[in-house]
């Protein structure tokens, strides 16, 4: 088994808990949370893939330093996602506030009547 | 044709930027966002009828590649055209901001529709889904605040699994471009696919359909049905194109749909949900030839949103002029009646069209099921014809008697959208007349002729004690598991 399956590992684990949570909260808020952690893991696993190549700073030079550099595009490609995501769970987060004036516990069970 | 970039970037481009502009100068704004609809519908009718094709890559040399094609142009069209129904019909109706996120929704589709890497599809629908989620929350109540809620938390995850797939495929091939996608790292596909239908409202993934359809205004309806779940057709039936293995997982998953929620459709009492059920029944159809899809969802969404803009008469202002606006009921019920044939599939409209290049198209074992399906819609939409003329109190009499002043109704703007639109709906029935051989014609009336039947015995059911609508959150939000399960299952070990 090579190294870079091994630092998958927990992010997978991390993807697994975020799954697992949000197929089983009982609230908004919890959904939430657990969206945001699997938001979390996918950013990792990009990050992770993109620095399997090297760890250095994308920088074009002549000097040997930065010849083991990472890809840049992935990381690039994560800027939206990071931002994308954030922007869903403003709105989630907006949507919880108005719900919360009628049903103050925002539980599932009171809302999906 | 056109060829130069700059054209096509603009016309991607360009409702968006209305569509903000709208938000500082709001009257100014809404003629020239019209205006740009109809060129671009006409633009896009033009494309399709000298099956003109293209690319450009944004930004020059290296940049992202966008391709105008076959499975743009019409569903390009289809949106359009439901633009401007909807603006037409709901002119003083629509709260302040709505068809400023209609124009910007419209930039998104253009760029769901035609681009050419994964990661520019993942910005265009998450873009969808903003709009989507404001359109829906736009009857402001809790209930519909708390579809827009599901809508948007079951979006982002199916999203999110989508982009873990297309990280594992970029980690085999180093591209995010559709063209380079390999079968060889299946989960991947499967990941990609499941985020995909959830998009389009496909099966399992399709269960926020019909309770968002339902409880959304009539406006917000058309509008979502009519454009929002074409944004993922198109990236399915590129990808089908090019992959043997999806397209024939794509049979499976889509003839599954059909029947599902073809029956779910004739089980179900509220109309509205009948029609979200409907919607995710000839989706399912749609994506079972990749060639055709464009077309067949075209058509549906044009179908759909005039079905959405007739189901309830609209409520009028003054009381004392109902007694004279009989003849635009009848308009409204006569093009109610007409977009319901057309997606049953009646000749001469055009569902028969492009039903019969669907079935032309798709293996012998999906055209048999895809036939019985086309029954059970026959079935529904013999319920919803029936239940809409009983609800709009028309008699016959009213109609042999009318007010003489009631002519003048003929001449407003929304009896000239919706009878222009149901003209235009027989009139392409009559655009391909090698599909009016008798085996064909015959097959689509005995149809039609057997789900009215059929709507006479389960009419009495008492459906309410087995059919339970979905509504619970963790039902919505799972189903993309669920389905990207069924998928790797079938592409590993049954092989259909």
């Amino acid at each position: 088994m090579n190294y870079k399956a091994i630092a998958l590992i927990p992010v997978i684990i991390l993807l697994i808990i975020g799954c697992f949570g949000i197929l089983n909260s009982k609230s908004i808020i919890n959904s939430l949370f657990s969206l945001d952690v699997i938001d979390t893991a996918t950013i990792s696993i990009f990050v992770l893939i993109a620095a399997s190549s090297g760890s250095q700073t994308p920088i074009l030079s002549d000097v040997p330093r930065y010849a083991n550099y990472s890809d840049p595009y992935p990381q690039a490609i994560i800027l939206t996602a990071i931002v994308i995501g954030f922007a869903t769970q403003s709105l989630l987060c907006t949507i919880a506030l108005r719900l919360s004036r009628a049903t103050p516990l925002l539980r599932y069970e009171d809302l999906e009547k | 044709m056109i060829d130069s970039p700059l054209f096509y970037a603009s016309l991607t481009y360009t409702p968006a930027t209305l569509g903000f502009l709208g938000c500082i100068k709001p009257k100014f704004v809404f003629p020239i966002g019209v205006v740009t609809l109809l060129g671009i519908a006409g633009f896009t009718l033009r494309a399709i009828n000298i099956g003109f094709e293209t690319s450009y890559k944004l930004m020059w040399v290296g940049g992202i590649e966008f391709s105008f094609d076959k499975f743009t142009f019409p569903l390009l069209f289809g949106a359009c055209i439901s633009m401007l129904i909807v603006f037409g019909l709901y002119k003083e109706k629509l709260t302040h901001y709505f068809y400023q996120i209609c124009l910007a929704l419209l930039t998104a589709l253009t760029i769901s529709f035609s681009a050419q890497d994964l990661i520019s599809i993942y910005i265009a629908l998450e873009l969808t889904g903003f709009c989507a989620f404001i359109l829906i929350a736009d009857r402001n109540d809790d209930k519909s605040l708390f579809n827009a809620f599901q809508y948007l938390i079951g979006g982002g995850l199916a999203m999110l699994i989508y982009l873990i797939g297309v990280v594992q495929a970029f980690q085999f091939s180093g591209t995010f471009l559709i063209a380079d996608l390999s079968t060889e790292t299946t989960p991947a596909l499967c990941l990609i696919v499941a985020g995909l239908l959830t998009k389009a409202g496909i099966f399992i993934c399709g269960l926020w359909v019909p309770n968002i359809y339902s409880h959304a205004n009539s406006q917000s309806a058309a509008i979502l049905s009519g454009c929002v779940t074409c944004a993922g057709v198109a990236p399915i039936a590129r990808l089908s194109t090019g992959m043997q293995p999806i397209e024939n997982s794509m049979v499976v998953i889509g003839v599954l749909s059909g029947i599902v929620a073809a029956l779910y459709a004739v089980f179900e009492r509220d109309d509205g949900r009948a029609l979200g059920w409907s919607s995710v029944s000839q989706l399912g159809f749609a994506i079972l030839s990749p060639t055709y899809a464009c077309v067949y969802a075209m058509q549906h969404g044009i179908c759909k949103t005039l079905l959405f803009s007739t189901l309830t008469n609209p409520k009028t202002n003054d009381d004392n002029s109902q007694s004279q606006n009989n003849i635009s009921d009848w308009i409204l019920v006569a093009t109610f009646i007409i977009a319901s044939l057309s997606i049953v599939g009646l000749p001469y409209t055009a569902g028969f069209i492009t039903k019969t290049w669907l079935k032309g198209d798709i293996p012998m074992e999906a055209r048999l099921i895809a036939s019985t399906a086309s029954l059970m819609t026959a079935t529904v939409y013999a319920r919803l014809i029936w239940n809409r003329i009983k609800n709009s109190k028309l008699t016959l009499k009213t109609f042999l008697t009318p007010k003489w002043i009631a002519v003048f109704d003929l001449f407003r703007p929304k009896s000239i959208i919706l009878a222009t639109s149901s003209l235009l709906l027989i009139a392409y029935g009559f655009s391909y007349l090698k599909a009016y051989y008798p085996a064909n014609i015959r097959d689509s009336l005995i149809a039609l002729v057997l789900g009215s039947f059929l709507y006479t015995s389960v009419a009495g059911l008492q459906t309410e004690k087995f059919v339970k609508p979905v509504t619970r959150t963790l039902d919505l939000v799972g189903a993309p598991f669920v389905v990207a399960a069924l998928l790797l299952a079938n592409l590993f070990y049954l092989k259909i």
